[in-house]
């Protein structure tokens, strides 16, 4: 290889280290010999030409996705905020309950887009965050004077789930959450556990709390209520199975096959 | 039938029509102009380093023989130097009205083959259009779409 070959491929490389490095500032020269080199340099311009037209492409699509993450997730604040103006002079309990129990479903599905358009990666979250965040939430819409309840999370690191996995997911904790603290801790006080593991091509959710536990007359089938309907279906969508654990307090056990 | 083949043997072997007449269009880049076969022919210019601006020159002379029937096109691109993405883009035809019916690209050296793959694998014209190294072959397929 000549001196002037040498340089001329010595540039080529150049200008895909840039290209590599997401610069496309740089072009190799051709010299009009129509040689080989002059070949090589022409695809790898117009390669980076095409590349740059590509990231710019994905760039914009990214940024709309995060726009529309953004906007699902203002549409739904606002139906819960309509919801709760409508309620604002309402006394009847029941009704109460259920615009909070609506609420707090319409929130752990928020919560999925905002964690969606405020991560890098637009199309997974990571578990831990969300059940963390989801769980401190439902904790919040209940809160009141003397509550004192505890959270216990063991949750597998780096599990990440797209949106898909996410809503049923989060509408099942939310569902589970909810019922202990309507009807487990009769003297406010108790412990609520959430664990999520992987092992092989299956996941195990598990919930489960310490308070006063199922009656003994309580039949699911018969007296399960929407809630305990929906934990049921949402399982389904997940291609997962419910088990119900009466023994120290209530215990869920979901298991599910990989996202 | 033997006799027939070894005349278009000799027939394609001799065939130059892409050298332009002294009526040719002359653009920054290219020359244009219409064979008396009714295949349109448009001829880079040595070392052409082709632009949109050259791209949308050229395109204006091609659509200018047309008065009522589409034509097929030869593009001469063998000694092309360059042609750069919004040119590659314009000549794909890709959403804008065009008058030809097909094109044909010559290409012979490396560069011009690796211009005319990129241009056929990636800017995907949306009329009929392939890549020749001869001319004889290139007329022979583009008067299929006379």
């Amino acid at each position: 290889m000549n001196d002037e070959t040498s340089e001329r491929v010595k540039e080529i490389l150049e200008v895909v280290m840039s290209y590599a490095r997401l610069d496309f500032t740089k072009k190799t020269g051709i010299t009009g010999s129509h040689d080989m080199l002059d070949a090589i340099s022409s695809g790898v311009n117009m390669l980076g030409e095409e590349l740059e037209t590509s990231i710019i492409s994905l760039k914009e699509k990214e940024k709309l996705l995060k726009e529309i993450h953004h906007r699902v997730k203002n549409n739904l604040q606002i139906v819960s905020s309509l919801l709760r103006l409508q309620s604002e002079k309402v006394l009847d309990k029941k009704y109460l309950d259920l615009v909070m129990v609506s609420q707090n479903r319409i929130t752990s599905m928020a919560l999925v887009h905002e964690m969606l358009y405020s991560t890098q990666s637009l199309g997974r979250i990571e578990m831990k965050e969300y059940i963390e965040r989801l769980t401190q939430s439902v904790y919040q819409s209940f809160f009141k004077p003397g509550l004192s309840v505890e959270f216990k999370y063991d949750i597998d690191r780096q599990l990440f789930f797209d949106i898909d996995h996410l809503v049923p997911i989060g509408l099942i904790l939310n569902e589970i959450i909810s019922n202990s603290f309507k009807y487990a801790f009769p003297d406010n006080k108790g412990r609520i556990s959430v664990s999520l593991h992987r092992s092989d091509q299956t996941f195990n959710l598990n919930v489960n709390d310490n308070g006063k536990g199922l009656p003994e007359s309580f039949d699911v089938e018969r007296d399960g209520h929407l809630g305990l309907q929906l934990i049921h279906m949402l399982s389904e969508q997940l291609n997962g199975t419910v088990e119900i654990n009466r023994k120290n307090g209530v215990s869920y056990n979901i298991i599910f096959i990989q996202p | 039938m033997l006799l027939n083949n070894l005349l278009n043997l000799v027939l394609y072997t001799f065939v130059d029509t892409l050298n332009p007449p002294d009526t040719a269009t002359e653009s920054a880049a290219f020359w244009t102009w219409m064979g008396d076969d009714g295949i349109c022919r448009t001829r880079a210019k040595t070392d052409a380093e082709i632009s949109v601006d050259d791209a949308i020159a050229n395109s204006a002379a091609v659509t200018s023989f047309f008065t009522g029937k589409k034509y097929p096109l030869m593009v001469d691109a063998r000694n092309v130097r360059s042609i750069d993405k919004n040119a590659r883009k314009h000549f794909s035809i890709n959403g804008r009205e065009t008058k030809i019916t097909s094109f044909a690209i010559m290409v012979k050296s490396p560069l011009s083959r690796v211009i005319g793959n990129f241009f056929m694998g990636l800017n995907k014209p949306t009329v009929p259009a392939r890549l020749f190294d001869d001319e004889a072959l290139a007329i022979k397929w583009l008067k299929t779409f006379l």
